[in-house]
């Protein structure tokens, strides 16, 4: 069942890239977020991805080859100091007329969304390729 | 028609397609802090038929390490991907291509 | 093919000739070890057939190309097999109209 395993840990993949592109995309329509319910700038947040062993349903106990994929395991928020700016008339001006931005580098959420991207795109070419063997097996039969 | 050749061919797909497994599993880890790229020793795997065990995973020498310890080259994966499906396709091709040729001499034996 | 495949038993004639005595049938008793024989490798290949595609269905990590591969000798080789045992038959018969 090697093939059938592969696809799996391929959707495992598009699966984790598409969730990290959708935090990148949250991040940056956040990034002048200045009030957030927990108080304070809107804090960007990171996923971070850890292998994960796919069982499929088809697949028995018995399986000896196990195939590893991947999953977001962890949403991080970065706590880095916030980006101050002096801003006297805004709402949300302190004591000294700063205002609380957050800390985000729009150049880096872009740089990061290609590459959630680029991941993406590597598993749906590597699912079509184990399709178009799989179909090589079943045409031996016909 | 039931002889070593196909014997060797399917040996051949089988290593294919745990080859092409692990390349799957780098391709959705090629953002995985700290997962190392894995193979399959193809030509020793290949040469040492011992029945259907499965063939052993290794690391891959030589591969340049990012700094969280990610060690896959897309590239590397890309090529390998397409390469492994293009000999599958070939060898179950061929495996098809034997069987048509049986067929072809059972028919002609009918008249 | 679900039925496993029963042995046929088939048996050359003894040649009758006018003035010899009847020779002894040994030639018979090769030519039926030799199709026992077939019949016995066409059926390991139905087995093997049917465990691949048993092993495949139950998930225990079966590849689809080997269950396609034993699947069309199983398949291949019955056909063969028939078609030598049909040649087999037509050729006795042709033997036994031969008039003496």
């Amino acid at each position: 069942m090697s093939l059938f395993n592969s696809l799996q840990v391929s959707a495992s993949g598009m699966s984790a890239q598409r969730t990290r592109a959708e935090m990148i995309v949250e991040n940056m329509a956040n990034a002048e977020t200045t009030r957030t319910p927990e108080g304070g700038p809107y804090k960007r947040k990171d996923v971070v991805f850890a292998t994960d062993l796919q069982t499929s349903p088809f697949s028995s106990v018995f399986q000896n080859e196990l195939a590893e994929g991947v999953r977001v395991a962890q949403v991080v928020q970065d706590n880095r100091a916030p980006e101050m700016r002096y801003l006297p008339g805004h709402p949300d001006a302190d004591a000294n007329g700063y205002v609380a931005f957050p800390r985000m580098n729009p150049a880096e959420e872009m740089t990061d969304l290609l590459g959630a991207s680029r991941g993406y795109q590597g598993n749906v070419v590597a699912i079509a390729a184990v399709k178009d063997m799989i179909n090589h097996s079943i045409d031996i039969l016909r | 028609m039931l002889n070593g050749l196909t014997q060797n061919l399917q040996r051949y797909m089988d290593l294919l397609s745990a080859r092409q497994k692990l390349v799957a599993s780098n391709i959705a880890n090629a953002d995985t802090p700290g997962y190392q790229t894995q193979d399959i020793d193809f030509q020793f795997e290949y040469q040492n038929a011992m029945g259907d065990l499965p063939p052993a995973t290794v690391n891959v020498p030589g591969l340049k390490t990012k700094p969280d310890g990610n060690n896959v080259d897309m590239d590397r994966e890309s090529r390998l991907l397409s390469e492994n499906a293009l000999r599958f396709n070939l060898a179950s091709t061929l495996i098809k291509g034997d069987f048509k040729a049986v067929r072809s001499a059972i028919e002609e034996g009918k008249s | 093919m679900a039925a496993p495949i029963l042995p046929v038993h088939l048996t050359a004639p003894p040649v009758i000739q006018p003035s010899a005595p009847s020779l002894p049938s040994t030639g018979g008793e090769a030519f039926q070890s030799v199709f026992a024989d077939a019949v016995q490798k066409v059926e390991d290949f139905r087995l093997n057939a049917a465990q691949s595609v048993d092993r495949f269905l139950s998930g225990a990590g079966e590849e689809l190309h080997d269950v396609a591969i034993k699947s069309t000798q199983a398949d291949l080789s019955f056909d063969l097999f028939l078609q030598v045992r049909n040649k087999v038959i037509s050729a006795y018969q042709e033997v036994m109209r031969i008039q003496v």
